[in-house]
């Protein structure tokens, strides 16, 4: 039932709230970026581009991006590879067991991000489970570094991604159909065939949007770099943070902020375009 | 399938695989929450409940426990009582601009919660709402509040139009339908979806790392500043409880409208 | 259940007793059973095919007839029994090495691929050249009148045409064995009755060894050779259209098939009664029964006509209805309301017309009361 147009007027509330801690904050941020730091460090209000221009003369900034950018795309292809399976798995199955598979996939997505870095620190650290099994197999001498690293990072944010990329993966599978393979199997095609000739072509819209989704959320993931990166670990998500809390460096927090958000709509456009083309 | 068995077994051996690896760090941290040792050894070389004591007299942990509840509570009724309206704007309007209306309502969750904390940094330092109750409610309202009205505006169009059809052939005034018929059915999907509001409130860390201070700080932010410091199982301990309610909220949620519903685009 | 599976053993072994065509059969199941944990869709069935014939499985939804099929073509493993083409036991070989043609109810056409390109599929996978494979699914779409839709999206087809592409990817594989399953059913009536003429002819042209699952009987009646009726997981009955229709095996198929009227039937002293008139019947099992009597068998008189040596029910015309290339007629008569077919050119009866009701003992069928 479609009610008349002044419905929307109940909308007023909400949109208030948001135009305060969402649109204003927003363009503060803009606004901000604009601003000069003082010889003393202390913020000077301005317009002017100089933080912009510093920001991007900085080798550090091409670096920093360099590392978010193979972070994200290193996390977020693991993750596609070990979702994708339990994804297919759950979208396939009539097993009475199927919702709780489900709710168990996701419900990491729920729990505090730090109690599952925590939870990582004490499967890769020095004394952790992998070191003590293979240290007691002789394998290795000594344990091996795996947190406080790169490793650790990129191992701490695949996990971190999976829950959203099995909900991306399940969403869009929705032209799949158990039909297509049994009919591609009585047209003569054994099971790896059927998966690259069907399943595989039919799902490739679900893993580019769970691939996009993912990487946007590997770019601007902050705790899992930061506890599992023990400091060595220089990202542009880590970078914001220390200029805008540690440093009290606001313009330059807020232009690297807004660097990292166009660096993302950039990456969605061309994604996008280059999707349109191959469909 | 026949043809298919094999191909399928493999499939649930790889699902349940990528479950174990899931489940791995969780299981890891109520293991370790029970250990005896003052560092994190995996597997514990003894038991003891020490942790959770300890956790107990441990007062900037406690305090922010006791303060994300606060908030998460103020958020989950503001956000149902601000979403709700909107939702059902959206849902059953159908007026010019509509569906911008809804990009501007769903943006947020859009961007990323570091930009979006950052951003509230900035704007809420003059007002002097840093570090205080309402701040940080406000704060996190910029996440839950979009996400509720994009699950009620899903639960209300899915609700059967005929039944408030119905109701209206049968002498119901508007006002009288969407009290009598409408609230009912999406009673459920409220209910998920304040619960969901207050646990997305009580584990946000990344808008509350920007917006805490020495005088506030949430429980997560909390967490963050004594893992960077030590290594020790209380933590654990502490997620171990967190963990525990988290599944509580899961398991209602499950049965009132199910999970991948709620959380899912 | 246990008086199920007792019918199913008087009628079940009908095709083993008739070892020439066994003998002879292209494609044959034997003992054929599917269990779902206490429930069995099917119980052994035994079911053979000669070459080139065209058979449907008909009956109710729930009767195990598609559950039949995907055995048949390997989707589904059997608990029991055996399937063989030509002599060959096909049960363990898995689906995509049977050579069976299979048209799915859904169609289940390929959407990211054209039109040509869900046709050669199977052409493809046997590792035919592309040149030869374009020629194939050329002629395979002429021959199902889709020549020039090629380059078509499957979702920018009509139900129809989606069917005949469904149809043509199955042919073009020249299979040894045609399956369909419930193929007609998402077309409506119209496209449905011209579908059913085409691939009738289709497969009598190609002579195709075919089953056809159905539980539309008018698709069972004009399209196959012979008609297997199924129910509960067992054939009740296989024959000819007209076997089945005039000859009805059991109580079931005599209610499925045709329209049919049911009389519960009384013994006295002297025999059976309907109402409390005495009624003659042949073949009458033991105890309670039903009689099973065509609306067309049954002629209307005026309660003055001699029955001479037919069964004779008084009655009361309550209604004529108009049903487009025929006209019912309702009578209330002691055993209950039933219906009459006028005889074409015949004046109906005036509602409320004191009528008598005459038929041939030979025409009616009796079969034990079910829920007895």
């Amino acid at each position: 039932m479609k009610a008349p147009a002044r419905i929307a007027w109940l909308a007023l509330p909400a949109g208030a709230v948001l135009a305060f801690v969402y649109v204003y904050p927003m363009l503060d941020l803009g606004r901000m970026s604009f601003n000069r730091t003082g010889p003393t460090g202390a913020m000077v209000p301005d317009w002017s581009l100089a933080i912009w221009r510093e920001l991007l003369a900085d080798p550090f900034t091409l670096e920093l991006t360099w590392n978010s950018i193979v972070l994200s795309a290193v996390a977020t292809t693991g993750a596609l590879l070990l979702a994708y399976p339990l994804a297919l798995f759950l979208f396939r199955t009539d097993s009475r067991w199927r919702g709780l598979i489900a709710a168990i996939a996701i419900t990491p997505m729920l729990v505090n991000g730090v109690a599952r870095v925590f939870g990582w620190l004490a499967i890769l650290g020095d004394r952790g489970l992998v070191n003590s099994i293979l240290l007691s197999a002789g394998l290795v001498d000594q344990p091996v570094r795996l947190v406080y690293n790169w490793t650790g990072v990129a191992i701490g944010l695949t996990e971190s991604l999976m829950p959203y990329m099995i909900l991306a993966l399940m969403a869009g599978f929705g032209r799949l159909d158990r039909t297509l393979e049994e009919a591609a199997a009585s047209l003569g095609a054994p099971p790896w065939r059927r998966f690259m000739r069907v399943t595989l072509p039919l799902s490739l819209p679900a893993i580019v949007l769970g691939w996009l989704l993912c990487f946007v959320l590997a770019m601007s993931a902050y705790i899992t770099p930061k506890l599992l990166g023990g400091g060595r670990v220089f990202l542009l998500a880590t970078e914001i943070f220390e200029l805008a809390v540690t440093n009290v460096n606001w313009p330059m927090a807020a232009a690297l902020a807004l660097y990292t958000l166009i660096l993302l709509l950039l990456f969605l456009a061309a994604y996008g375009a280059l999707a349109r083309r191959a469909a | 399938m026949n043809t298919g068995a094999g191909a399928s077994r493999s499939l649930a051996f790889a699902a349940a695989g990528v479950i174990g690896l899931l489940l791995a760090p969780v299981v890891v941290v109520v293991v370790i929450s029970f250990s005896a040792d003052s560092f994190i050894v995996f597997p514990p070389s003894g038991w003891s409940l020490r942790w959770y004591e300890r956790l107990l007299s441990h007062r900037p942990l406690m305090a922010g426990l006791q303060l994300s509840a606060t908030v998460a509570a103020f958020v989950a009724v503001l956000s149902l009582i601000l979403g709700l309206p909107a939702a059902l704007a959206l849902a059953r309007g159908n007026f010019p601009g509509r569906e911008a209306l809804r990009a501007f309502f769903l943006a947020p969750l859009l961007l990323p919660t570091l930009v979006l904390g950052l951003a509230l940094l900035l704007a809420f330092q003059p007002f002097g709402l840093i570090a205080t109750l309402p701040g940080l409610v406000l704060a996190h309202l910029t996440v839950t509040l979009p996400f509720v009205v994009r699950m009620m505006a899903t639960n209300f169009a899915t609700l059967p139009d005929d039944l408030e059809a119905a109701a209206a052939t049968l002498g119901a005034p508007p006002l009288r339908v969407f009290f009598r018929v409408t609230l009912p059915l999406a009673a459920p999907g409220l209910a998920a979806s304040g619960a969901l509001a207050f646990l997305l409130s009580f584990d946000e860390t990344v808008i509350s790392l920007f917006v805490s201070g020495p005088r506030a700080s949430t429980l997560p932010v909390e967490m963050v500043r004594y893992v960077e410091g030590r290594t020790d199982p209380m933590i654990a301990a502490l997620s171990t409880v967190l963990v525990c309610g988290t599944l509580a909220v899961a398991v209602a949620v499950e049965r009132m409208i199910g999970l991948t519903r709620a959380v899912g685009r | 259940m246990e008086q199920s599976l007792a019918a199913r053993d008087h009628c079940g072994q009908r095709p083993l007793k008739q070892p020439s065509l066994a003998l002879m059969a292209h494609l044959v199941l034997t003992g054929l059973t599917k269990r779902y944990g206490q429930t069995v869709a099917v119980a052994s069935l035994d079911l053979a095919v000669e070459r080139g014939e065209s058979v449907a499985l008909l009956g109710p939804s729930g009767c195990g007839k598609t559950t039949t099929l995907r055995m048949l073509a390997g989707l589904i493993a059997p608990d029991a029994g055996r399937v063989t083409v030509a002599d060959q036991d096909l049960t363990q070989v898995p689906t995509h090495k049977r050579d069976m043609g299979y048209v799915f109810q859904s169609y289940a056409l390929f959407p990211h691929l054209d039109v040509a390109a869900n046709v050669a599929f199977g052409l493809a996978e046997r590792g035919i050249a592309r040149s030869e494979r374009d020629r194939r699914a050329r002629e395979a779409l002429a021959l199902v009148r889709l020549a020039g839709f090629e380059g078509r999206r499957p979702r920018e087809l009509s139900g129809g045409q989606q069917q005949r592409v469904a149809l043509a990817r199955a042919l073009v594989l020249r299979p040894q064995v045609l399956l369909l399953d419930e193929s007609l059913s998402n077309l409506d009536a119209r496209l449905r009755e011209s579908m059913r003429h085409e691939i009738r002819e289709i497969q009598r042209n190609l002579a195709i060894t075919t089953l056809f699952v159905t539980h539309d009987q008018t698709e069972a009646l004009t399209m196959c050779d012979r008609i297997a009726v199924m129910n509960r997981g067992r054939i009740e009955q296989i024959g000819t259209a007209r076997e089945i229709y005039d000859t009805p095996a059991t109580r079931f198929v005599a209610g499925f098939v045709g329209r049919i009227n049911t009389i519960p039937l009384a013994r006295d002293a002297t025999g059976l009664n309907a109402g409390g008139i005495a009624i003659r019947a042949h073949g009458v099992p033991d105890g309670p029964v039903d009689l099973f009597l065509r609306p067309q068998l049954v002629a209307l008189a005026a309660r003055s006509e001699p029955a001479g040596d037919a069964n004779r029910l008084e009655g009361v015309a309550a209604r004529t209805v108009f049903v487009g290339d025929r006209s019912e007629v309702l009578v209330d008569t002691a055993a209950g309301r039933l219906v009459v077919e006028l005889a074409p050119g015949a004046p109906a009866p005036a509602d409320g017309a004191e009528i008598a009701l005459l038929w041939a003992p030979e025409t009616g069928r009796v079969f034990a009361r079910e829920d007895a």
